[in-house]
């Protein structure tokens, strides 16, 4: 995972860009996520790696490495974010070999 | 003639103003007493105005076109932006600009062979919101805020960096009009949102670079200082010290003091900062 291994022109990039910064999409994020990402482009694995926040894989696919932590912030909030939060656990949990 | 009253550098981080009770106690009262001490230090310079210089932590540029620098010209500022409330912890607040200032900036620079973009929409995160929270907590010191990609490669290498902050001093001495500057740059230190690194900090490496700057020999900094051993230091947020070396540069042949220095795993983020001492 680097950032030197950034897709730019993956669809998933975009759309992670445009929903934070748009309430309506975020909205959308949590009520229709598969239309969502049918709306972007996003190919059949992108689709399943970002339904299952599996980070690693969306790493492996060209998402830029700012965005992952900021995925587990749109699935499960985003205050408090410290090491034991539910945010940061999902990340853990999805990126790292041994428990956190 | 504007004049430029202060040199500073700092991390910023989230988790300063958003679990920062989830810090050891140590760390708490190290990462307060240095922000408090970088706070008083910048009010006693005076600054109308700071020109500050942060990355953009993908907020503001969509991938398909990202600026290495982008300056503010809105005459006035507010965050933080909505998602990232919640994340910073920080009540909305607004700060005034410098609109004639920042035009002069993009202007002048591109005379310098500087193609800065310029936006009067910026949206800020943590970026600006926590530094300002910590050293200007009343918001009544002006701010023109340049972002600057260190993220998205490529990315505009240090002797670039160096350049433009030597650039943007010459082009703020040469604003007509009297106005006292401080240059701040916020960015780092070593963290690694995004990667195999997020729980941990590289002190090493921290304390390297600061005794590094503390040589006051940019020509070493500039060849040690690299891309790839700050993306070893942790991937996806060291490379934020590349605002630094704009400080470096606007800061001109001076060493620099480190006022703090706080490794926080809690905070996720090598906390510090530094003073060039211009005044």
């Amino acid at each position: 995972m680097s950032i030197l291994n950034t897709d730019k022109t993956l669809p998933a990039n975009k759309l992670i860009f445009e929903v934070r910064r748009d309430a309506a999409k975020r909205e959308r994020f949590r009520s229709d996520l598969e239309g969502l990402m049918r709306d972007y482009g996003l190919s059949e694995e992108e689709r399943r790696a970002l339904r299952e926040a599996d980070l690693r894989r969306l790493g492996e696919l060209g998402m830029h490495p700012y965005f992952l932590p900021q995925v587990t912030r749109l699935f499960k909030g985003a205050g408090y974010n410290h090491n034991q939060s539910e945010a940061a656990q999902l990340y853990a949990a999805k990126m790292l070999k041994e428990k956190y | 003639m504007a004049e430029i009253v202060s040199v500073i550098a700092l991390a910023h981080a989230p988790g300063a103003t958003g679990w920062l009770d989830k810090a050891p106690k140590h760390e708490q009262d190290g990462l307060l007493a240095g922000y408090g001490r970088m706070g008083e230090s910048l009010r006693a310079a005076q600054p109308d105005v700071i020109v500050g210089v942060a990355n953009d932590h993908l907020l503001n540029f969509p991938m398909e076109s990202v600026p290495d620098w982008c300056v503010g010209t809105a005459q006035r500022w507010r965050g933080p932006a909505e998602w990232f409330r919640d994340w910073v912890n920080v009540p909305p607040y607004e700060v005034a600009g410098n609109r004639g200032l920042a035009r002069h900036i993009v202007r002048e620079s591109g005379k310098r062979g500087f193609n800065l973009a310029f936006s009067d929409a910026l949206e800020f995160d943590d970026n600006w919101s926590v530094p300002l929270k910590f050293l200007t907590p009343r918001y009544d010191v002006a701010l023109v805020p340049i972002h600057m990609n260190c993220v998205v490669p490529p990315l505009p290498a240090p002797e670039r960096c160096h350049a433009f902050g030597q650039t943007l001093a010459e082009v703020v001495r040469a604003w007509p009009e009297q106005l006292r500057v401080a240059i701040m740059a916020t960015g780092g230190l070593s963290h690694d949102p995004g990667g195999d690194r997020y729980f941990d900090v590289d002190e090493k490496f921290d304390r390297w670079f600061l005794e590094l700057l503390g040589t006051g020999d940019a020509g070493r900094v500039l060849r040690e200082a690299t891309i790839e051993r700050m993306i070893a230091a942790g991937d996806g947020g060291t490379v934020e010290l590349l605002a630094w070396l704009v400080a470096m540069g606007a800061a001109g042949r001076r060493a620099a003091r480190t006022d703090f220095y706080v490794p926080s795993v809690a905070l996720r983020c090598g906390m510090g900062g530094v003073n060039w001492n211009v005044a």
